[in-house]
């Protein structure tokens, strides 16, 4: 399309800015000169995606190569969406504006169940078939990575392959034999059958199943000496592990505008309901010294004025004080602001308060998950009431007035106590408040509770649960409410409905296909956004191909049960998630990867903390 | 240390070309870009002394999200009296990248509030179809244009007597309109006013077009400085 009328049309629309490129360290080649040409698609607006730091990884990593060029495309805004419908204009990438059904592979991240519809609607606005079966030729190829291939199975009609684990190797291994087989003139099934065997690519058309009368797997099998089970891949040293040294700056503001260093992969904390904490072992750490270099480059070829930390659980971080020295040094010579996202209750020191603090004094949070000791136990959260307790003390102490604290509902076990719970909770650390003498004066507490609803995901001893329904969720948050008897505490909840269709997906089977695809015809995208989301066309969609939700959802899964991701090796055992389950049942905890190993299985990769000195 | 300097500081203007893909950037959005710029040049730049310091930073006149410029000021301090001011716009250009272009930098002599006009250059994609039909418009005695007020009201408002330096060609593949209108703190009018209104008296074809802006300039009709 002639450039002039492109811009013009831009201009009609809500942030034109998404869809300009142009962007500081946004990477362009001339097309002549590569082999290969990779669109790294998100699949949700520019504003999110920007802000996801694996895209940004895996941008630079692949622009580092001479010959591969890869470009960004997000999800467009519904309003864009219409004018490029109206316009003919096909999806293109932001760098080159070029379609990008000419590009040799279309790769899409998967952060979260909610945007599969929109994955669907982006190869529909570029003019691909949509089902990997209908595109014969070698390019474009559909690939996807990120944590929901874990469980891939809903989308396996559509991507021709999975990348499992972390990117970075695997992702050039298989660009470099797509360059192979390109250049040879290949076929697209012998390259699919070649790539197979790189480990950590899952080729799905390669894998049969088959299915019960009761409607679960009965088996996956492998064809073409495809792999079984296929393993992930993992990073096994990050201080040699690539980063990039910049970061395109967007020039619209973005969810977390904000130069990110990671500091590990992996958590050593193994709470039993979440997936991430399982899929990214083993914890793997970067030096202080490596941290700091990063950091430091990312700060001054970006201008940013504030860096954040990125990992799960910082806190966990070994050398998590001298670390902080270190940065505090030099970001404050250089007039930026350090934030750490994501802090435990438990190793919550007064030194660590004041350092942050020292910084920025934004709201401090903190996340129990469960309202009562037994519930605590029951998801191994390993942190206790006093620890809650005095972790809010010191923060009044230090002048905070007001916390955050996250909790889920519907876990396994729960019951009208543990709900009843989190209010008393709530209610101790607004009491913490009144007791503490040099309490900050003439100001009030503020308690604000969060409260998700838990879904079980795949690879989590949780993953054997029925998922409670909408209805038992609903009278749950009313019944918080009820519980709540100050305005001190207030209390905001989750949409149920999202929580549902997530809950089907992160279980589902290859038969979602089907699902997925009528519900896109029928108009559903960005289901993550509250003023997209129709439940009603999806659960048309559910009937259109005979398929019960509440089948994948809400059902009790037995230990013998083959699930549909059981061939997806994450290194975490099968056997160990049944015991982490049997454990959670009778509330007892199991200690961190630090104190004791509970041979989980990741060892099998020879690093991290599994060998590290107890 | 830093605040007995403060007495030092050297303000310096900046002023630069704003177009292609930049021209999709807000005000607000430029502030921030410029902000980056600015940290990542690492000049001698006066920091605010908040919580949250931050450089120093102002616009002289903001443009319109969609406009391209060719004179954009940007004022900045400098905590370093001796520093060769020549030296920042090479300095700016080699980290703003291609939409940018730093061309002139000078001590300001005029505060920002005495900006009182701008001219633009506004090309139509029209194959030369509208030549007649806008010299014909732009010659009544009375251009009414429809303006919003800051309550957001439509105010009525004749513009013809406002506007100033009038040219108008005509060329192979479309008509381009010169002008120059009030801008500034006092009166401000945005040539999309004109554009709209035009479009509206002749409700026929709408061809695209693109404003440049040309030039910033003081009461006495000379360029901002």
């Amino acid at each position: 399309m002639d450039e002039k009328k492109f811009e013009q049309l831009l201009l009609t629309v809500q942030k034109p800015g998404r869809y300009a490129g142009g962007e500081i360290n946004s990477i362009i080649k001339d097309k002549e000169q590569v082999s290969v040409r990779f669109a790294f698609c998100f699949p949700d607006s520019y504003e999110v995606g920007m802000s996801h730091l694996g895209m940004k990884i895996l941008y630079s990593l692949f622009n580092s190569k001479e010959d591969i060029w890869c470009e960004r495309v997000f999800a467009p805004w519904p309003d864009f969406e219409k004018v490029m419908r109206d316009n003919s204009i096909p999806l293109f990438a932001l760098e080159s504006r070029d379609p990008i059904k000419d590009f040799d592979i279309i790769g899409f991240t998967l952060q979260y169940e909610l945007s599969y519809s929109n994955i669907l609607n982006m190869l529909s606005l570029a003019g691909v078939p949509l089902r990997s079966k209908d595109r014969d030729s070698l390019l474009p190829l559909v690939v996807a990575g990120g944590p929901c291939t874990c469980n891939a199975e809903p989308l396996a009609d559509f991507v021709d392959v999975f990348f499992l684990g972390e990117g970075e190797k695997v992702d050039l291994e298989f660009i470099e034999l797509y360059k192979e087989f390109k250049k040879n003139g290949k076929s697209k099934s012998e390259f699919l059958k070649a790539a197979a065997q790189i480990e950590g690519v899952y080729v799905p058309s390669l894998y049969d199943v088959s299915y019960n009368a009761d409607g679960t797997v009965c088996a996956v099998t492998p064809k073409d000496d495809a792999p079984f089970p296929i393993r992930k891949r993992i990073e096994e040293n990050l201080d040699e592990t690539f980063y990039p040294e910049s970061f395109v700056v967007p020039l619209i503001e973005i969810v977390h505008d904000r130069a990110v260093q990671e500091i590990f992969r992996g958590c050593i904390r193994g709470c039993r309901f979440c997936q991430a904490g399982f899929i990214y072992r083993p914890v793997r750490e970067k030096s202080v010294e490596t941290i700091n270099r990063q950091a430091k480059a990312l700060c001054l070829s970006t201008g940013y004025d504030e860096i954040s930390l990125s990992s799960l659980s910082t806190s966990d971080y070994s050398c998590i004080e001298p670390l902080l020295n270190d940065m505090l040094d030099w970001t404050k010579e250089e007039k930026i602001s350090l934030s750490l996202p994501s802090l435990r209750i438990d190793n919550f020191s007064e030194e660590l308060l004041q350092k942050i603090s020292s910084v920025r004094k934004s709201g401090l949070t903190f996340a129990p998950e469960a309202g009562t000791q037994r519930l605590r136990d029951v998801i191994n959260k390993n942190i206790t009431e006093e620890e809650i307790l005095s972790s809010c003390r010191t923060a009044f102490k230090g002048g905070y007035t007001s916390v955050k604290l996250y909790f889920m509902m519907g876990l396994p076990t729960e019951t009208d106590e543990d709900i009843k719970g989190i209010a008393d909770l709530a209610q101790k650390i607004v009491d913490e408040f009144y007791h503490l003498e040099n309490r900050p004066k003439g100001k009030s507490v503020n308690v604000s509770i969060s409260v998700a609803n838990f879904v079980p995901k795949p690879h989590t001893p949780f993953q054997f649960h029925p998922q409670i329904t909408k209805e038992e969720m609903a009278r749950k948050q009313q019944y918080l409410k009820d519980c709540i008897h100050t305005k001190k505490i207030s209390f905001s909840y989750h949409e149920n409905r999202t929580s549902f269709l997530e809950g089907v997906f992160a279980r589902g089977d290859r038969r979602l296909g089907s699902v997925i695809e009528a519900a896109h015809k029928k108009g559903c995208k960005f289901d993550g956004w509250d003023e997209f989301f129709e439940l009603d066309k999806w659960l048309e969609a559910f009937i259109e191909c005979g398929i019960d939700p509440h089948f994948y959802a809400n059902r009790e899964r037995s230990y013998n049960e083959i699930n549909p991701w059981d061939h997806l090796d994450y290194c975490v055992s099968k056997e160990f998630l049944i015991s982490q389950n049997e454990l959670a049942k009778g509330a007892i905890t199991t200690p961190h990867c630090r104190k004791k190993c509970s041979v989980c299985g990741a060892n099998v990769f020879g690093k991290g903390v599994c060998f590290e000195k107890r | 240390m830093f605040s007995e300097r403060v007495f030092a500081l050297k303000n310096v203007r900046l002023v630069y070309t704003k177009k292609g893909r930049l021209r999709f950037v807000s005000h607000l959005d430029m502030n921030r870009f410029m902000s980056r710029v600015i940290k990542r040049s690492r000049l001698p730049v006066w920091y605010t002394e908040g919580f949250n310091p931050h450089a120093y930073i102002t616009f002289a006149l903001p443009l319109s999200l969609g406009f391209e410029s060719e004179y954009e000021i940007l004022d900045i301090k400098l905590v370093d009296d001796n520093f060769d001011i020549a030296k920042i716009p090479d300095i700016l250009n080699g980290i703003c990248g291609e939409y940018i272009n730093f061309f002139d930098v000078f001590e300001p002599t005029l505060k920002t509030g005495l900006i009182a006009a701008a001219s633009y250059e506004i090309s139509f994609d029209d194959g030369g179809e509208i030549f007649d039909k806008l010299s014909d418009f732009l010659k009544q005695d009375s251009i009414i244009c429809s303006k919003k007020t800051k309550k957001g009201d439509i105010k009525q408002l004749d513009i013809a007597q406002k506007i100033k330096n009038m040219k108008i060609e005509q060329s192979d593949n479309n008509t381009v309109l010169h002008l120059t209108l009030p801008s500034g703190s006092e009166e401000n009018l945005n040539p999309e006013l004109l554009i709209t209104a035009f479009y509206e008296a002749n409700q026929k074809e709408y061809y695209c077009y693109n404003v440049l802006r040309t030039a910033v300039l003081d009461k006495e009709g000379k360029l901002f400085r």
